[in-house]
């Protein structure tokens, strides 16, 4: 495997869990930078133009909600999880065991 | 210069990004990028300067790309639309193609007066045929791009008939329909045009199959108000009643076809048997008396050179010839294949061996 394709594939994998591991880290609000901070502190690395979007899109399905506030002078956008976010969240959590279960019994 | 930088490029990415959401953006942007410039600031222990912010905007990544990002994939004609295009063009170009065909034909027969006028005409037909493909593909993707922006507004709760419904979609659907018994849209249209062409021309202009002559011995195809010799004798016309039924039966036929969009047995038989037919009527055509209604006396006359009207008949009767030896093969060829057909399409499952 080339190593263009093992990015792709890289990639293509971190895709689905990027959206979970935001989601859980905004059971409180956070706004974007502090977020993306906070999930590299955990390890795991989102480039901005991919996390950004992602917030907007999750926004507009209804598991987000933001809003604008004014600190220190200037205005951030803060993100949390939506009422339709909290009922989905321990879902999709479990969904997670299931898969890693599954996986690991592969692997 | 820092708070310009900035402003430019933020900017840069509004104007990429659609008026209803640019504003929300921009401020997002510059906020992010505040921050990130903070952090730098603080682990620098120095205040923000140009070469930091270079260095801020750089890692955000150019305006074009940042703008992309937020717009998701668009498409002139997207996937869910291309097939149904696809399929509107197969049908629409053959269609423009006839069409162009049989003006020419009656342009040639109307207007020609010498073999240069064959010549212009022709050039005419092709550039007219290249005009109307351009302008029609055009008005389609026009069209289809329309749609898509529509579909691409109203998300994906629309349905747009004719595309498939994955929740609709059952997979015993192909087992109803293997390969060879799925009807071809375009090829059926083709044959119904070709057809009722041909019933039209036969029936109710034959005069445009002939020559005509001016005073000064000039030839024309067609006829108007000149001395005009048909090309196709009484003989051929003798066999256009039975030839109409055949066309008027095959065209009942597809009409038939594109309603069921699938081949049957029944439907098979019916146009094999239609085809046979044709190919008999072709056949008694060849072995019975010329088909060509033009003599080398009656066009000497109007040529005025008994050689050139010779040479002339003797080719027009090879062509005649050649095109009904023609038309005999293809259809023969054509039977073949649709009994081929008939018996891959299972209708007689006895005749196709077990694959083990």
């Amino acid at each position: 495997m080339t190593n263009e394709s093992l990015e792709n594939v890289t990639l293509e994998l971190r895709r689905g869990v990027i959206v979970l591991a935001v989601l859980i880290n905004l059971g409180e609000e956070q706004y974007g930078y502090s977020l993306i901070k906070g999930l590299k502190n955990h390890g795991l690395e989102i480039d901005q133009g991919t996390l950004y979007p992602l917030l907007r899109r999750l926004e507009s399905q209804g598991l987000l909600h933001s809003n604008w506030r004014i600190e220190a002078d200037r205005p951030r956008r803060y993100y949390v999880l939506s009422n339709e976010g909290k009922t989905l969240l321990p879902r999709l959590k479990q969904e997670w065991t299931g898969i890693v279960s599954i996986m690991d019994k592969m692997l | 210069m820092s708070t310009n930088l900035i402003d430019a490029y933020v900017s840069e990415i509004g104007h990429r990004l659609p008026r209803k959401s640019h504003a929300d953006i921009e401020a997002e942007i510059r906020s992010i990028l505040q921050d990130m410039l903070e952090e730098r600031s603080q682990k620098a222990d120095r205040p923000v300067d140009d070469e930091m912010t270079l260095d801020v905007l750089k890692a955000y990544g150019a305006p074009e790309k940042v703008a992309a990002t937020y717009q998701g994939e668009r498409y002139l004609i997207g996937p869910r639309l291309y097939p149904v295009f696809l399929t509107v063009v197969r049908i629409v170009f053959p269609v423009i193609a006839i069409l162009a065909g049989v003006g020419a034909i009656i342009n040639v027969a109307q207007h020609v007066a010498s073999v240069d006028d064959v010549f212009r005409t022709f050039i005419y037909v092709i550039i007219g045929l290249v005009t109307s493909a351009v302008s029609v593909l055009g008005n389609i993707v026009f069209i289809f791009a329309i749609l898509e922006w529509a579909l691409f507004r109203a998300g994906a709760k629309v349905d747009v008939k004719g595309l498939p419904k994955e929740k609709e979609w059952d997979p015993r659907s192909l087992t109803k329909v293997s390969l060879p018994n799925q009807v071809k849209i375009g090829e059926i249209t083709a044959e119904i045009i070709g057809c009722f062409a041909a019933i039209v021309i036969f029936n109710f202009y034959p005069q445009i199959i002939g020559f005509g002559f001016a005073s000064n011995g000039a030839w024309y195809v067609g006829a108007g108000n000149w001395t005009f010799i048909p090309l196709l004798s009484e003989r051929f016309f003798y066999f256009v009643p039975y030839m109409t039924l055949v066309w008027g039966l095959t065209i009942t036929l597809d009409i038939v076809l594109l309603r069921m969009s699938r081949w049957n047995m029944l439907a098979r038989i019916t146009s094999i048997g239609l085809k046979v037919i044709g190919i008999i009527i072709a056949a008694v055509m060849l072995a019975g008396p010329s088909l060509i209604g033009i003599t080398a006396e009656s066009l000497s006359a109007n040529l005025g050179d008994a050689s050139a009207a010779q040479t002339l008949v003797f080719l027009l009767s090879q062509f005649v010839h050649l095109l009904v030896w023609l038309i005999i093969i293809l259809g023969s060829l054509d039977v073949i294949r649709l009994i081929y057909r008939l018996i891959m399409g299972k209708e007689f499952p006895f005749l196709v061996p077990e694959k083990k």
